[in-house]
């Protein structure tokens, strides 16, 4: 009989593996979602709600039995209150990230920062002057203390508005102030939408869901913004640059080491350390032909796209890359790394390390990173992981690993093209590139794993729309071929001209999950390119294997940032229709785009393309019926 | 005469059940501290997972006649015609599993339990909460479950609810459409996930 639980994920070295954890009795994710099983329908349709101690409440989506909470919410009010919390967590979450890095600018202004120095001065005092510091006859150190006071002052609220959302069209501005959902302060709308959703305070679904807007749109222009900002200045502008993924990037003969999680503030001191002459001696003297540093998840993005480091794996890869036995250690900080890899380690010799104050998890060890002691915990570390590289037991590294290119920042694609993104509209104008997507997103065993990625990529580009990918979609892509410049041979005709050209791949890395801004900023100067509005553009974004409340909150900046937005997996709010149609019809009206949820990506690309093709016709150009 | 049924197009699977049911047979009737007794009470209704993760609480049909009855040589399992419940005596019970070899359902179990003589393994299923309606209580799982999907009432009155349900369905000018749109949706995303 079909049973389509036993589809786990489409990838090769994915199987493998999969095979492999299950004959060592590693306990993964796919085995923990099946346990799950059934998921309470309550939770699933947002109509639980464990705000107050009146309750918990739930509402009976058949109407028969409670349809109010004790406090006397309503369905519509539970679903949109639960999901406006999602999107304060998310928000918080990347804001949070971007918190770290503004520290590390300050401490390298400082001096207290050692290791870490200014790459991109030109990007600095570029961003400075969006914050109105003076650069001219200043030095660096003192532009650079000066600008991280002034982000720190976007996270406050003294501000009417924050500084980035300037880089938005001024129409989409508009837009946003005569809503009322300009961001005023990046921590402000966090903490404003905890206080809108307690008891007794923001009862209107509507309003909720209209500072729901306001808070993704603190994150997207502002704290991932600032994060990704920062990270080029401190460590480069990613540029592009050849790289290799999947499981096969672990090296037998050398000394392993995997940095998971997010903030590149310590895979890039790990990085540094891996390359040192002493440290490579000592891995020469254990009988190691050298230190392999790869990555995983969206740290791996971040030391991928500046140092076209390789890149084992994502989301649902991450335990059964342990499961190889051929990682001496694995260098953790935060976000999205499951609580159970301290156990899955504990099958094999890998040595796991936490290193975030505020990210501790069972079965690692913890070694606290700070600016000030950064550099100095990452040599450490290395060295004990060329230790622990003697005390191997059996390795299975089933696969090759696949080439990839990535590094496609706004400046390097602006570059590519020439300087200008004129040639980019042109191939847009002519219908050669009938629009572009951006798949973002994370892996969720509820999807198979990698196949919505990839399946979506594929059909867009063989239909002449140009795909660009952050976080763990990218990494699918790559891992699949779509990243080499040969395969434009997959893409349609107009695309594959295109890419032959320029020398590109069909799919464009544009880096980890906070990198979503790249794609802010880059639809924002083709608007304003062509004198129009973001939601005017022939581009849309899909997520379709998002799990996170991180994912939320890029979804809901994207729609209010006027990109129509598919997603796979159903978030939790079909306990109100009335909020499902305002998701997915309503906002239209209000913003000029809303979502759509498709889980096969099959039928979410032609509901894209028709996407697309309906904007090309609204502007003019020539469109094809889908 | 009330019987417990069962409605499995409304179960979301939230298990409540399940907890309100060991609670309900445990010492001390209190869920804090229910957790905290030996043995540990376990649930006599189990929601199983179906095809498309959707879930159905699957509980003693109390048959008449019961296979599990028949089957049973000590003579532990009896009908109370009265309330048309299957009981078991955990006294006379010799943890044989016959009666679970019988079950054409899967829901008998074997353990401890706060009923049967300490440290003796005794088959274990629904009783229909006899002890709760002898203080004038619905069953446990009736009680907890608030989406219709078990109720406590006269089967002729649920039988002639369905009937209604599909006279009216064949009704000139009927609205056909899901007992819950959201539900309903939920569930056709939760199939194209699973068949993708």
């Amino acid at each position: 009989m079909f049973d389509p639980k036993d589809a786990t994920t489409v990838t090769n070295d994915g199987q493998l593996l999969l095979a492999k954890a299950k004959n060592d009795q590693v306990e993964t994710v796919w085995d923990r979602h099946a346990a799950q099983q059934p998921h309470c329908g309550f939770c699933e349709m947002g109509l639980s709600c464990r705000i107050c101690v009146m309750g918990p409440c739930r509402v009976d989506p058949f109407g028969e039995g409670p349809q109010k909470g004790v406090c006397g919410a309503d369905a519509d009010i539970i679903v949109a209150r639960n999901l406006c919390r999602m999107i304060a967590a998310g928000a918080a979450s990347h804001s949070d990230h971007g918190r770290d890095l503004i520290e590390v600018l300050a401490g390298v202004a400082a001096g207290t920062a050692p290791g870490y120095k200014i790459r991109e001065v030109e990007k600095l005092k570029r961003v400075a002057a969006e914050y109105g510091v003076e650069t001219d006859s200043k030095d660096l150190l003192a532009i650079a203390a000066e600008l991280a006071q002034a982000m720190m002052e976007d996270y406050g609220m003294r501000q009417k508005e924050l500084t980035l959302v300037k880089r938005a069209p001024a129409a989409r501005r508009e837009i946003w102030r005569k809503l009322g959902v300009t961001p005023r302060g990046v921590d402000r709308e966090t903490s404003e939408m905890m206080h809108r959703t307690h008891m007794g305070v923001d009862n209107d679904a509507t309003s909720l869901l209209l500072h729901g807007m306001r808070n993704a749109l603190s994150d997207g222009w502002g704290g991932s913004m600032i994060a990704t900002e920062i990270s080029d200045i401190l460590f480069g502008i990613p540029t592009p640059r050849k790289t290799t993924v999947n499981a096969g990037v672990l090296k037998k003969d050398q000394v392993n080491i995997v940095v998971h999680g997010h903030n590149p503030v310590v895979s890039e001191m790990v990085s540094k350390a891996c390359q040192m002459p002493e440290l490579l001696a000592y891995a020469a003297e254990k009988g190691a032909a050298g230190i392999n540093l790869v990555g995983v998840c969206c740290t791996g993005n971040e030391i991928l796209m500046r140092r076209g480091i390789a890149m084992a794996g994502n989301h649902l890869m991450t335990e059964l890359i342990l499961a190889t036995g051929a990682v001496d250690m694995m260098v953790v900080d935060y976000q999205c790394i499951m609580p159970s890899l301290g156990s899955v380690a504990a099958c094999y010799h890998t040595r796991m390390i936490s290193t975030s104050e505020k990210a501790k998890f069972p079965g690692m060890e913890h070694r606290e990173f700070r600016p000030e002691n950064a550099e100095e915990q990452a040599v450490g570390l290395v060295r004990e992981a060329v230790e622990n590289f003697t005390r191997r037991g059996n390795v299975y590294i089933p696969v090759e690993p696949a080439e990839a290119m990535g590094g496609f920042s706004v400046e390097a694609i602006v570059g590519a093209l020439g300087g200008t993104p004129a040639p980019l509209i042109g191939a847009i104008t002519a219908g050669k590139i009938r629009g572009a997507v951006g798949i973002v997103g994370c892996n969720n065993p509820k999807i198979r794993h990698d196949y919505g990625h990839v399946t979506l990529a594929k059909r867009l580009i063989e239909n002449d729309i140009l795909v660009v990918d952050t976080g763990c979609a990218s990494v699918a892509t790559a891992k699949a071929g779509f990243k080499m410049p040969a395969a434009a041979e997959w893409a349609g005709p107009g695309l594959r001209e295109v890419c032959g050209a320029l020398g590109i791949p069909p799919v464009l890395h544009m880096g980890s999950c906070v990198d979503n801004v790249r794609i802010l900023v880059l639809a924002s100067a083709l608007a304003d390119a062509l004198g129009t509005d973001i939601s005017s553009l022939p581009i849309a974004g899909a997520a379709p294997e998002w799990y996170s409340e991180k994912a939320v909150a890029i979804g809901v900046y994207f729609v209010a940032s006027g990109v129509y937005t598919v997603l796979g997996p159903m978030p939790p709010i079909t306990g109100s229709m009335k909020i499902v149609k305002l998701l997915t019809e309503g906002l239209n009206d209000v913003v000029g785009a809303a979502f759509a949820v498709e889980p096969d990506p099959e039928k979410a690309a032609v509901l894209l393309r028709k996407h697309i093709e309906g904007k090309r016709k609204a502007l003019g150009l020539s469109s094809l019926v889908v | 005469m009330k019987e417990v049924i069962v409605h499995p197009e409304r179960c979301v699977g939230c298990m409540q059940c399940m907890l309100a049911c060991a609670t309900a047979h445990s010492r001390t009737r209190e869920l804090f501290s229910a957790v905290l007794e030996i043995p540990r009470p376990k649930p006599r209704v189990h929601v199983g997972v179906g095809l498309y993760d959707e879930g159905f609480p699957n509980r003693c049909r109390h048959c008449n006649p019961a296979p599990c009855q028949m089957a049973c040589l000590a003579n532990a399992i009896s009908r109370d015609p009265a309330v048309n419940t299957v009981l078991i005596n955990p006294d006379r019970c010799i943890n044989c599993a016959s009666c679970a070899m019988a079950c054409p359902y899967g829901v008998i179990r074997f353990h401890e339990d706060a009923v049967a003589p300490p440290g003796k393994t005794v088959a274990v299923k629904c009783d229909n909460c006899d002890e709760r309606r002898a203080r004038g209580l619905i069953p446990a799982c009736v009680e907890i479950c608030k989406v219709g999907a078990l109720t406590y009432e006269e089967m002729s009155a649920a039988m002639k609810r369905k009937t209604d349900e599909v006279a009216r369905t064949v009704s000139v000018c009927a609205e056909k459409g899901p007992l819950s749109p959201g539900f309903a949706l939920l569930n056709a995303i939760k199939k194209a996930q699973l068949t993708t």
